[in-house]
């Protein structure tokens, strides 16, 4: 594919992610701070449909050979340390690499101190990149895959996790409706419908 | 039926959406979502101006190079504003300039802490996604659904940091 063709592909393929992200209220920092505190789990729920359909979908096309998969180095010292440091910025942006970009569009301002710090995070690790990958950090072992591991085949790995993540869906569903969690004012904050319903003077000051 | 003038979706619904995009990512470009190499891409390309010698770092050359995969995620993170924005704009769900919910959170209403809280978000969440090799989306999304342990041990280690600064230095939202 050409360049310009890839250029237009995902562009196409960033205003239906956009949309969908738009609509989710997964880019809320309400939402994903919420998550963090345990006390919303919007975000959960969305992410584990998107990996469940991922799953089924690649099962699809891997099952029936039309796509090789595509996993990444088995950097796991890395990944465990680079996706603490990663976590941590997720809460104090409030926000993902992705989904930084939906909150610029839907007009958080702070955002854009978020992509711009991102950035800055991105080039700062480029200058320490050549260093870092002679440490531990640069180190990988073999690809575990889990379907592997049982010894059954990647199709069939995949429709279990999705399988599994419906049964969590279900349970995460009713414990809380996500028609509550997504809030009055669509943002994931759930403060201001305590007050709504009248309730006591605590959640009222919590609201505050 | 959800609508594009729906201020909300089910989060089945956007979440099914989200991972049908596996299907052109995989068949179209040959690689999964992902969304934060473009980081270096933009920013390597910026610094260059500055430090033309940044581009001798092979990693940097590597993810600046004119190739369909690069500019592919450049274009897809460019694409998630523009449809946030459309998005936004047909519903109506118009946000004010910060989310009124950092006020508690961090315990202030000063814009210029929430900027500056933001901007260092964001360093720690590219510096880690970079040594981490992945985001949300590409380890989250991609990695998990194709098996692949490293990537579940990464997003495990992501809700550990998150939870625990969520927890610790912010107050109850």
């Amino acid at each position: 594919m050409s360049l310009e063709l890839a250029i237009l592909t995902g562009l196409a393929m960033g205003i239906a992610f956009g949309f969908a992200l738009e609509k989710s209220r997964v880019f809320e920092p309400g939402v994903i701070v919420g998550q963090m505190q345990l006390r919303n789990f919007l975000m959960l729920k969305i992410f584990l449909t998107a990996v469940a359909t991922g799953a089924v979908v690649l099962a699809a096309l891997n099952g029936f050979g039309l796509v090789k998969l595509q996993p990444k180095a088995a950097a796991y010292a890395a990944d465990a340390v680079g996706g603490l440091v990663l976590g941590v910025g997720i809460a104090m942006a409030g926000a993902c690499p992705g989904t930084t970009l939906a909150q610029i569009g839907a007009g958080y301002r702070d955002a854009i101190f978020t992509l711009v710090g991102g950035l800055f995070g991105a080039v700062a690790y480029s200058y320490a990149q050549p260093v870092l990958s002679g440490t531990f950090l640069g180190q990988s072992g073999s690809k575990l895959v889990l379907s592997d591991m049982i010894g059954i085949p990647y199709w069939q790995g995949a429709l279990a996790l999705a399988a599994i993540i419906v049964v969590v869906l279900v349970a995460l569903e009713r414990m809380t409706s996500w028609r509550r969690e997504v809030g009055v004012d669509v943002d994931g904050d759930l403060a201001p419908s305590h007050r709504r319903h009248g309730a006591g003077p605590r959640a009222a000051a919590a609201a505050e | 039926m959800p609508s594009l003038f729906d201020k909300a979706w089910s989060p089945y619904v956007a979440g099914v959406v989200i991972g049908l995009l596996q299907i052109p990512a995989f068949l179209l470009i040959e690689t999964a979502l992902g969304a934060s190499s473009s980081y270096v891409t933009i920013g390597g390309l910026i610094a260059s101006f500055v430090d033309p010698s940044i581009l001798r770092i092979d990693y940097v050359s590597r993810h600046i190079a004119a190739t369909g995969k690069n500019w592919w995620q450049v274009a897809l993170v460019v694409g998630i504003a523009v449809g946030a924005f459309f998005s936004m704009k047909l519903s109506g769900a118009h946000r004010h300039p910060v989310s009124p919910i950092w006020k508690r959170a961090l315990g202030s209403a000063s814009p210029a802490y929430r900027y500056a809280v933001a901007f260092a978000g964001g360093f720690f969440m590219l510096l880690g996604a970079r040594i981490a090799d992945g985001c949300t989306s590409g380890h989250g999304l991609s990695g998990t659904a194709q098996l692949a342990v490293v990537s579940m041990v990464a997003v495990a280690a992501m809700f550990a940091g998150g939870i625990a600064t969520a927890m610790l230095t912010m107050r109850r939202i």
